[in-house]
């Protein structure tokens, strides 16, 4: 697992995490520490592969007010992995 | 800092809550708290404590464990009676987590020493067993601007205060005044006590501390918890800081230095 720190052309930071592999809660634990390192406005790439944390992280995120949801997309459809764009408030 | 792998699982229960989170995690990992008595008031605290990783815990006490100690003081077992419970104590604790930098008194806390016990806590606990005790911490932390909870049991029933010097909330002085000796008869050892009573009363103790240490939820604070567990009741009494205190006052003066605390300072 890693973050990464990038910059795309409308010079928002874009953070990428990867938890592949791991299950709830720990996929919102790690979601949100990452968020927590962020600034409001910046936006997080989250690669996951275990399906209830499709709607877990959403959820939680609104539930404790870190990020707003903008896009959920699943980009591996043999492998079940997804992409969660989330943006932190 | 930076919480490890392991820490990360060790209190994922707690940083998925919207109130600790990793940064209050990082602030109950870098707090110190004092818990006076590792008795049936210290043993809950210190265990829940512990296990949320407070990261710096100063445990005091001079006694020894005995054999009618283990119905309510959860942190001796049976192979630790003769024991320091300071030793007992750190063993469990140590054990329980490793995170925990655990500092050991095993001293009498009596007027000479008890500012240099508490000094640079964040909160105290006061666990201890008898009012002069009580009312020499409560003097202490207020002079030293500490918060604290104080909570004592009897028989079935407890009660437990919280005090915030700093946003000059009533005070264990203002309620109790100069008492100095509990009434006869009216200790563990002579009235007994449902080992259970302490230890939620305790819970509660740590509860207060966690709070207070992540700026979240409301304190015990301008009342006093009075619960019967015989007859289940939980009622709260409203308390108030009394301007002539001689501890919190307008004109209180440092009463470590000269107020006499009498009684023994210890419950027989």
């Amino acid at each position: 697992m890693s973050i990464n720190k990038l910059e795309n052309q409308k010079s928002v930071i874009v953070r990428k995490l990867d938890i592949r592999g791991k299950v709830c809660p720990m996929t919102f634990v790690y979601t949100k520490l990452a968020l927590e390192k962020m600034n409001e406005g910046e936006i997080i790439e989250v690669l996951l592969d275990f399906p209830p944390a499709v709607e877990n992280i959403p959820d939680s995120c609104r539930r404790q007010g870190l990020a707003e949801v903008l896009e959920i997309k699943k980009i591996d459809r043999n492998k079940k992995v997804w992409q969660l764009n989330l943006r932190k408030v | 800092m930076n919480l490890s792998k392991d820490q990360i699982n060790r209190y994922s229960r707690q940083i998925v809550l919207k109130e600790v989170g990793g940064i209050g995690q990082e602030r109950l990992l870098n707090s110190r708290i004092t818990i006076v008595g590792l008795g049936a008031l210290g043993s809950p605290v210190a265990y829940y404590l512990a296990a949320a990783g407070i990261g710096n815990l100063r445990i005091v006490d001079f006694d020894i464990v005995e054999l009618s100690n283990l119905h309510r003081q959860i942190l001796h077992f049976s192979k630790d009676i003769n024991k320091n419970k300071t030793e007992s104590a750190y063993e469990k604790l140590q054990a329980l987590n490793p995170d925990c930098n655990i500092e050991v008194i095993n001293d009498r806390i009596i007027p000479t020493n008890v500012k240099d016990i508490l000094k640079e806590s964040d909160f105290v606990i006061e666990g201890s067993d008898n009012f002069p005790t009580k009312m020499l911490i409560n003097d202490a932390c207020v002079n030293l601007k500490i918060p604290f909870t104080i909570a004592g049991v009897l028989r079935f029933h407890g009660q437990l205060m919280t005090v915030v010097p700093e946003k000059k909330t009533a005070c264990y002085r203002c309620v109790f005044r100069d008492i100095k000796d509990a009434p006869s008869g009216m200790s563990c050892s002579q009235a007994g006590v449902i080992g259970l009573v302490p230890g939620m009363l305790g819970c509660l103790e740590a509860n207060e501390a966690i709070k207070s240490i992540l700026d979240i939820g409301d304190l015990n604070v301008n009342k006093i918890l009075y619960v019967d567990l015989l007859r289940n009741s939980f009622d709260f009494i409203d308390v108030y800081r009394s301007e002539n205190c001689l501890a919190c006052g307008d004109k209180a003066k440092d009463l470590v230095k000269i107020h006499d605390y009498g009684g023994n300072m210890v419950c027989q």
